[in-house]
């Protein structure tokens, strides 16, 4: 506990005792509360306008690092997976390469397209989640209703493609779970071509809406230093005029070999970062269509690294040819020799760019069945910060525009 | 005194109940016709027809469950059931009078307007005098708001008094734009009588086509009013929960609810009346059918559309901030307001009027 602590009160936000200030009203916006999600909020209001904002995070805190320490390789994957799971490939892709990196394998290419492939699936899905949540902070509920119907089109791709809504856990250490289906290419380029239509008609109704863009424009503005100063990562940060997103700086998986944009804008408001995710969305459409003909060209030879692969029963690899009617083709259950993993003795790190920023994981092992040591650090832990530096000045309605427009997620930052 | 005394004694007090109480023109008017009665079904309709057109703009069903063959429409009803049977909970730190009282001040104060209105021009129907009767059903709308504020303060909640600061500083902005577009039609007239103002419009020139701008300047005021979309402001969820309605559940909740669209309500019927044309251009003609009934289901289906095309905009937009809305009242539509006055001195002075 640190200093001043003389009646032994923690100096933790909503636990500390402090004199108020004359005219200054405390109002609690969460935990439980329509429009704070799993957090709190103390908000210190003189008149309308907020002058301290202190976000109070921890309420859905799950010690998934710890639960770490107890569980299997493989069966940390599901764990991480709970974190986002709407985002759920970006969020365990990392502890699956730094495994790889201790386990010294390399997946094999195809492999590589469909994580990349699932992982922009994700990120559309994740970007029309925080779209709609924002939208109906700002009352707007037809985009939400819009949003939260169109990321049905991408959830149910990745069903498709895994077999699983939301926490797919697709990508296993070696490569993935299965390959695409026959008729996905087909169902991708129409969802794509559908999602660039309802974009447009999203601009038309939200994003050029008077209303909405008075309620964004200049509402919650973070410079290009200040932004890295707090180290805010992902599209808010884009959105202050920083280019970085790890696809760019340290590009992984079969991202060296895709061609896309990062886009970036200058404003750093509220309606920027409203228009950094629907560009985004447009890029990892781009994406998609050229993983989707990139798996369509090849020929399907190895999605798993060959040392988990030659570990499988034949009933395996029949089903994957497609030899057993009952059973669909192309999938495989998990490799018998997940079970009983030990990962060699060392440390690694991993980091993607995953819906909402850069997601970080470092990775111990010391040679047993169970990591030594997991950390995480999400995208959102460290977005949240930005809300006690720029709330602060602007008017208590303004809360959820700029809330909102951080595509705020606490499961993820509680981890 | 025998059974067929009786039976007339009673029949006679049932009758003078019947005809002195109920169809006494003031008396009808609060609770039949446009008062409670027509109110509630317009405003379980509106209700309905807001979310099933909402839904229709969001790519969904809206209510459906409950009777899918008539569009899910007695979901309202289901609603006004769970509602009167739910707990009523009122917090030991509330101010016990003040809140039970003011919802239903508010309830019946909004209706209030409704007595001062005419639904017909013949005077045997009139529930009052006519000759003033713009200037006291305007008076008389603006007496509810402030029990909403009251709401809030009787709560002790943070939230609810933080929305009836809000609703306070919304009133204040509105009822001089509302009150001044609406009294924008006297100086064309020279007339305060609702009548005369209907019978005038006979000729099929509605006086929002005089003066479009009051019109609008009015629509906007009343959406200000009654927390209708961009303005849904006092009772933000994200913010303040439920704004002044915070502590508020079970019947006196669905009161609170209804009372925004009763509100509404009474304003749709007046704006119908001065601005539409009333029950034009229908002539109100002998006897109570074709003298009351029919003119005033005229209005009532105006008001309705004016309802209607208030609550779609819920599809179109979301909710401005306080700061922006009040300075959109009283740097843009105050000014229009007296801009409308004035357009109506002009018109009377180049002798639109007949």
């Amino acid at each position: 506990m640190s200093e001043g602590s003389a009646s032994g009160v923690p100096h933790l936000p909503g636990m500390e005792v402090r004199p108020v200030e004359r005219n200054v009203y405390e109002v609690q916006i969460g935990p439980s509360h329509p429009g704070s999600g799993h957090m709190r909020i103390i908000v210190e209001l003189d008149g309308d306008v907020m002058v301290r904002v202190d976000p109070d995070i921890g309420f859905v805190h799950r010690t998934m690092e710890k639960l770490a320490e107890g569980r299997g390789w493989i069966k940390n994957i599901p764990l991480f997976e709970r974190m986002a799971i709407l985002d759920a490939c970006n969020t365990t892709l990392p502890y699956v390469e730094a495994v790889e990196k201790l386990l010294d394998i390399e997946p094999p290419e195809r492999a590589k397209y469909l994580r990349a492939l699932l992982c922009e699936i994700n990120r559309i899905a994740s970007h029309l989640y925080g779209i709609g949540i924002f939208a109906v902070f700002l009352g707007h509920s037809t985009i939400y209703m819009w949003a939260f119907g169109d990321r049905e089109v991408f959830v149910q791709l990745a069903e498709d493609l895994t077999g699983a809504r939301l926490t797919h856990s697709y990508p296993v250490f070696g490569g993935v779970r299965r390959d695409i289906p026959d008729d996905f290419p087909q169902n991708a380029r129409k969802a794509v071509r559908y999602m660039r239509y309802r974009l447009d008609e999203y601009a038309k109704i939200y994003l050029n809406n008077p209303n909405i863009r008075k309620r964004l424009e200049g509402v919650g503005v973070i410079s290009k230093t200040k932004a890295a100063e707090l180290g805010i990562v992902g599209p808010n940060a884009r959105a202050s005029g920083i280019k970085y997103d790890v696809r760019l700086v340290e590009p992984y998986e079969a991202y060296p070999e895709l061609d896309f944009e990062i886009p970036v804008f200058e404003e750093g408001d509220s309606l920027a970062r409203a228009w950094q995710r629907v560009e985004e969305i447009k890029q990892s459409l781009n994406i998609i269509e050229q993983a989707v003909d990139w798996l369509e060209k090849h020929p399907r030879e190895g999605f798993m690294h060959d040392k988990f692969w030659k570990t499988a029963p034949k009933l395996y690899k029949d089903v994957y040819e497609g030899n057993i009617p009952y059973a669909g083709k192309y999938r495989v259950k998990l490799m018998p020799l997940f079970a009983t993993l030990k990962v060699p003795p060392g440390k690694a790190a991993a980091r993607v760019e995953a819906g909402r920023g850069e997601i970080f994981y470092y990775v111990e092992s010391d040679g047993k069945e169970v990591p030594y040591r997991v950390r995480v650090i999400t995208p959102s832990f460290r977005n949240v910060i930005a809300f006690k530096y720029v709330m602060p000045g602007h008017r208590l309605m303004d809360l959820p525009a700029i809330y909102g427009s951080f595509d705020y997620f606490p499961p993820e930052w509680d981890r | 005194m025998d059974m067929v005394t009786a039976a007339k004694v009673f029949s006679d007090i049932g009758w003078g109940l019947f005809h002195y109480i109920i169809f006494y023109p003031p008396v009808y008017q609060f609770i039949i016709i446009p008062g409670l009665v027509a109110a509630l079904v317009v405003v379980v309709f509106m209700i309905w027809f807001e979310r099933k057109a909402a839904a229709r703009v969001q790519m969904r069903y809206g209510p459906l469950e409950i009777s899918p063959r008539t569009g899910g429409a007695p979901q309202l009803i289901a609603d006004l059931i769970r509602y009167t049977v739910q707990e009523l909970i009122i917090p030991s730190a509330a101010d016990f009078f003040a809140f039970i009282v003011a919802p239903n001040a508010m309830l019946i104060l909004s209706l209030l307007p409704m007595v001062a209105v005419p639904m017909t021009s013949i005077s045997e129907y009139w529930p009052i005098p006519m000759g003033y009767s713009l200037l006291i059903a305007v008076a008389l709308s603006t007496l509810a708001p402030i029990f909403t504020v009251v709401m809030a303060w009787a709560s002790n909640n943070k939230f609810s008094v933080l929305g009836g600061v809000r609703e306070s500083f919304i009133i204040v902005a509105y009822e001089l734009i509302a009150v001044i577009s609406l009294l924008s039609v006297v100086p064309l007239l020279h007339t305060f009588n609702l009548v005369d103002i209907v019978n005038y419009q006979m000729s099929g020139i509605w006086l929002g086509l005089l003066n479009p701008i009051a019109l609008l300047d009015l629509f906007i005021a009343i959406l200000m009013s009654t927390s209708g979309f961009p303005f849904e402001i006092p009772d933000s969820e994200t913010e303040l929960v439920a704004g002044p309605f915070t502590e508020y559940s079970g019947l006196i909740y669905g009161i609170n609810m209804g009372g925004g669209y009763i509100r509404r309500w009474a304003f749709s019927v007046l704006m119908t009346l001065v601005f539409l044309g009333g029950w034009a251009p229908y002539r109100p003609g002998p006897g109570i059918l074709l003298g009351y009934f029919v003119p005033s289901l005229i209005v009532v289906v105006k008001a309705t559309i004016v309802m209607a095309i208030m609550s779609f905009l819920r599809a179109v937009y979301g909710r401005y901030r306080l700061d922006q809305a009040l300075s959109l009242a009283w740097e843009v539509l105050i000014p229009l307001a007296f801009a409308a006055f004035g357009i109506s001195v002009a018109e009377a002075f180049f002798g639109v009027h007949p």
